[in-house]
C-alpha cells in the first residue's frame, strides 16, 4: 500500500534529511514513527501525498508513483494532518474550516453536509460550529485540524505529533479514534515523542535516528530494547523501566501482564 | 531574506566595518542618481560602480543570488515597459531603449542595497539608527522585522503544504482564482505572524523590555579615517556623475 525503495532526500546540499530509507506499510497496518527532534520524521511522511518528491529513490502509494502524480490526486486517498493547526485553519467559521477540503475534492452537497455534521460530532466541536477556528483553545484548534481532514475519509492517515497539548481524556479519544480507522481497514501512521501513547495503542514502531530508519518492527519487542532506545535517544516507556528495575524476564509493555508478573512475584515471596 | 540575497554574514572585509552611516550615504546618493538618470549607459555605469565593492567585500555569491533572485522582477518591467511605451508612443526603438532603462535602474538599485544589506549586521544598523536619533523602538522594530523575513518565509511553506494536503491546488483557473487560491495560505499566516509578535512582546517584557527610561549602550559606533575617505569618494563620484548633465547634457 506503502512503499519507499531506497529513497533520500536533501534539503541543502552536503546533509541528507533522509537517507536509504525501506519501507513497506500495508493496508490496515496502525505504525508509529518514532525519533528525535530532526530525526527525519516529518519530512519522511512528506512523501507519502506527494509534497516532497523523492530525489533519488522511489515512493509508491496505492499503485501510484508519487513522482508522477499530483498532490491534490494523492491527498485525496492520504489525509495528512500537520504537526501545528495555526498552520492550517483560516476559515470564518469551524464549520467551514471543515467543508475546506470536502469542496476542494468536489463532494456533492448533500454529502458535504452530512461529513460536516459527523466530524463535528465525532470530534466533540458541535457547539463551536459558528465560532472563528482562531478563537478556540490549542486542543479543540488540533481537534479541529484532525476534524478537517478526517470528514473526507481518505483511505491512509497521517498524523504529525497528534498528542501533543491533549490531555489525557482526548489521548483516549484519539486512541479510539485509531482502533476505529482500524476495524475500518484504514491505513493509520503516527508520528509521535509520546512513547507511552505508542507503546499502548500501536503495533507496530518505526525509529529513526539521523535520517535512518534504525529498527523496524513489533512495538513489544522494539520499545523493551534497552541499547536500540539509548542510540535513538528515547526514554523508555515507564512500564519497561519498572520491568527491568523488577528485573523481569521478559520486560513488557502492556500493564496487564506487568501486573500479573508482580502478583507472581509477590506469591512467589510469600510462599 | 533569503529570498533576496539580503542575509547577512559576519565578515572582515573593509566595506564590513565601515560605519553604517558612511555606506547609508552611499546608498542614499547612488540611490539618488539611478532615480535621476535615465540613459541606460549612464545606468549601466551605476550598477557597474556597485561591482567593486561587491568584489572588495568578497560577497558576490549572495550578490549574485539577490540579482538572479530579482530577474523576474527585471523581464517583467522589461515586458511591461515595452508593451506600455509602444503603446503610447507607437516606436520601437524608444520602447526599446526606456525599457532597457528601466530594468537597468531595477538591477543598479538591488545591487546598491544588496551591498548596504549584505555587509552590515543588524545590530550595528539599530545602534546607527539609534545615534541618528531615531527612537529606539522604532529602530528595534525595524531590526526585528528584517530578522523575521526568513522565518516568515519557511512559515509560508509549510503553510502551503499543508493546505496542498487538503486539496488546495494553487495552480487552478484564471488569474483572479489564482490569486484567490492563496487566501487559505495568507490568512494563517497573517495570524500567527500577530500570535509571534504578541508572544515576542511578551517574552521581551518580561525581561524588563523598557523598564530603563534611558539606554545607554555598550558598544558605541565610532567614524573613523576610513569612514571619511569612503563618504569622500562617494560625493566625489555622485558629483562626476552629475556633471554629465551638467556638462553633456546627458540626463
Ligand atoms: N524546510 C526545510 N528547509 C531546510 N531544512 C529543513 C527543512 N525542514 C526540515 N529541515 C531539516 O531536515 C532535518 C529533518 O527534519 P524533520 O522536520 O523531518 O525532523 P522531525 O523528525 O520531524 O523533527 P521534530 O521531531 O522536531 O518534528 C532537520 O535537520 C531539519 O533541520
Ligand atoms: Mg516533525
Amino acid at each position: 500500500m506503502i512503499s519507499f525503495e531506497d529513497v533520500s532526500y536533501s534539503y541543502s546540499p552536503g546533509r541528507y534529511a533522509i537517507e536509504h530509507i525501506n519501507l513497506s506499510i500495508d493496508k490496515g497496518e496502525v505504525v508509529a514513527i518514532l525519533g528525535e527532534n530532526g530525526a527525519g520524521k516529518t519530512t519522511l511522511i512528506k512523501h507519502i501525498n506527494g509534497l516532497l518528491k523523492p530525489q533519488s529513490g522511489s515512493v509508491i502509494v496505492l499503485g501510484m508513483n508519487t513522482k508522477e502524480t499530483t498532490v491534490a490526486t494523492l491527498a485525496r486517498h492520504v489525509g495528512l494532518v500537520f504537526q501545528n493547526p495555526d498552520h492550517q485553519l483560516f476559515a470564518e467559521t469551524v464549520e467551514k474550516e471543515i467543508m475546506f477540503a470536502l469542496t476542494n475534492f468536489n463532494f456533492p452537497e448533500d454529502e458535504i453536509s452530512r461529513r460536516v455534521n459527523w466530524a463535528l460530532k465525532e470530534f466533540g466541536l458541535l457547539e463551536y460550529k459558528d465560532r472563528p477556528p482562531f478563537l478556540l483553545s490549542g486542543g479543540e484548534r488540533k481537534r479541529l485540524a484532525l476534524a478537517s481532514v478526517l470528514c473526507y475519509d481518505p483511505q491512509i492517515v497521517i498524523l504529525d505529533e497528534p498528542t501533543t497539548g491533549q490531555d489525557y481524556r482526548q489521548k483516549l479519544h484519539l486512541a479510539s479514534l485509531i482502533k476505529k480507522l482500524n476495524s475500518e481497514s484504514k491505513t493509520v501512521v503516527v508520528v509521535t515523542h509520546d512513547i507511552e501513547f505508542a507503546a499502548d495503542f500501536i503495533p507496530r514502531s518505526i525509529i529513526m535516528s539521523k535520517g535512518r530508519i534504525i529498527a523496524d518492527g513489533d512495538s513489544e519487542e522494539l520499545l523493551t530494547n534497552r541499547e536500540l532506545l539509548m542510540s535513538a535517544s528515547l526514554i523508555p516507556p515507564q512500564l519497561v523501566e519498572l520491568s527491568w528495575d523488577l528485573a523481569l524476564n521478559p520486560p513488557t509493555i502492556h500493564f496487564d501482564e506487568l501486573v500479573s508478573s508482580v502478583k507472581k512475584l509477590l506469591e512467589g515471596r510469600e510462599a | 531574506m533569503k529570498a533576496f540575497g539580503f542575509d547577512y554574514r559576519r565578515g572582515t572585509s573593509i566595506i564590513h566595518i565601515l560605519d553604517p552611516r558612511s555606506k547609508f550615504i552611499y546608498t542614499i546618493l547612488f540611490t539618488a542618481l539611478t532615480v535621476y538618470f535615465v540613459n541606460p549607459l549612464v545606468l549601466l555605469l551605476v550598477f557597474l560602480s556597485s561591482v567593486p565593492m561587491v568584489a572588495v567585500a568578497g560577497v558576490g555569491k549572495s550578490w549574485l543570488r539577490s540579482i538572479r533572485g530579482s530577474l523576474f522582477f527585471i523581464a517583467f518591467i522589461f515586458i511591461f515597459n515595452l508593451i506600455g511605451i509602444f503603446w503610447t508612443t507607437g516606436s520601437v526603438a524608444d520602447a526599446l531603449i526606456m525599457s532597457i532603462s528601466m530594468s537597468l535602474r531595477f538591477m543598479a538599485l538591488i545591487s546598491i542595497f544588496s551591498v548596504f544589506f549584505l555587509t552590515t549586521s543588524p545590530e550595528d544598523l539599530t545602534q546607527s539608527m539609534v545615534q541618528l536619533k531615531i527612537p529606539y523602538d522604532y529602530a528595534l522594530t525595524f531590526n526585528m522585522a528584517m530578522r523575521f523575513v526568513p522565518t516568515l518565509s519557511r512559515e509560508a511553506q509549510i503553510i502551503m503544504d499543508a493546505q496542498r494536503s487538503r486539496g488546495l491546488e494553487l495552480e487552478k483557473g484564471n488569474i483572479f482564482q489564482r490569486v484567490r487560491n492563496y487566501i487559505p495560505v495568507l490568512i494563517p499566516l497573517i495570524i500567527s505572524s500577530f500570535r509571534r509578535a504578541e508572544l515576542v512582546a511578551d517574552a521581551m517584557e518580561s525581561r524588563a523590555f523598557g523598564a530603563a527610561k534611558r539606554r545607554t549602550s555598550l558598544y558605541v559606533l565610532t567614524m573613523g579615517r576610513r569612514d571619511f575617505l569612503f563618504i569622500l569618494f562617494s560625493v566625489a563620484a555622485f558629483l562626476a556623475f552629475l556633471s554629465l548633465k551638467v556638462l553633456f547634457g546627458i540626463q
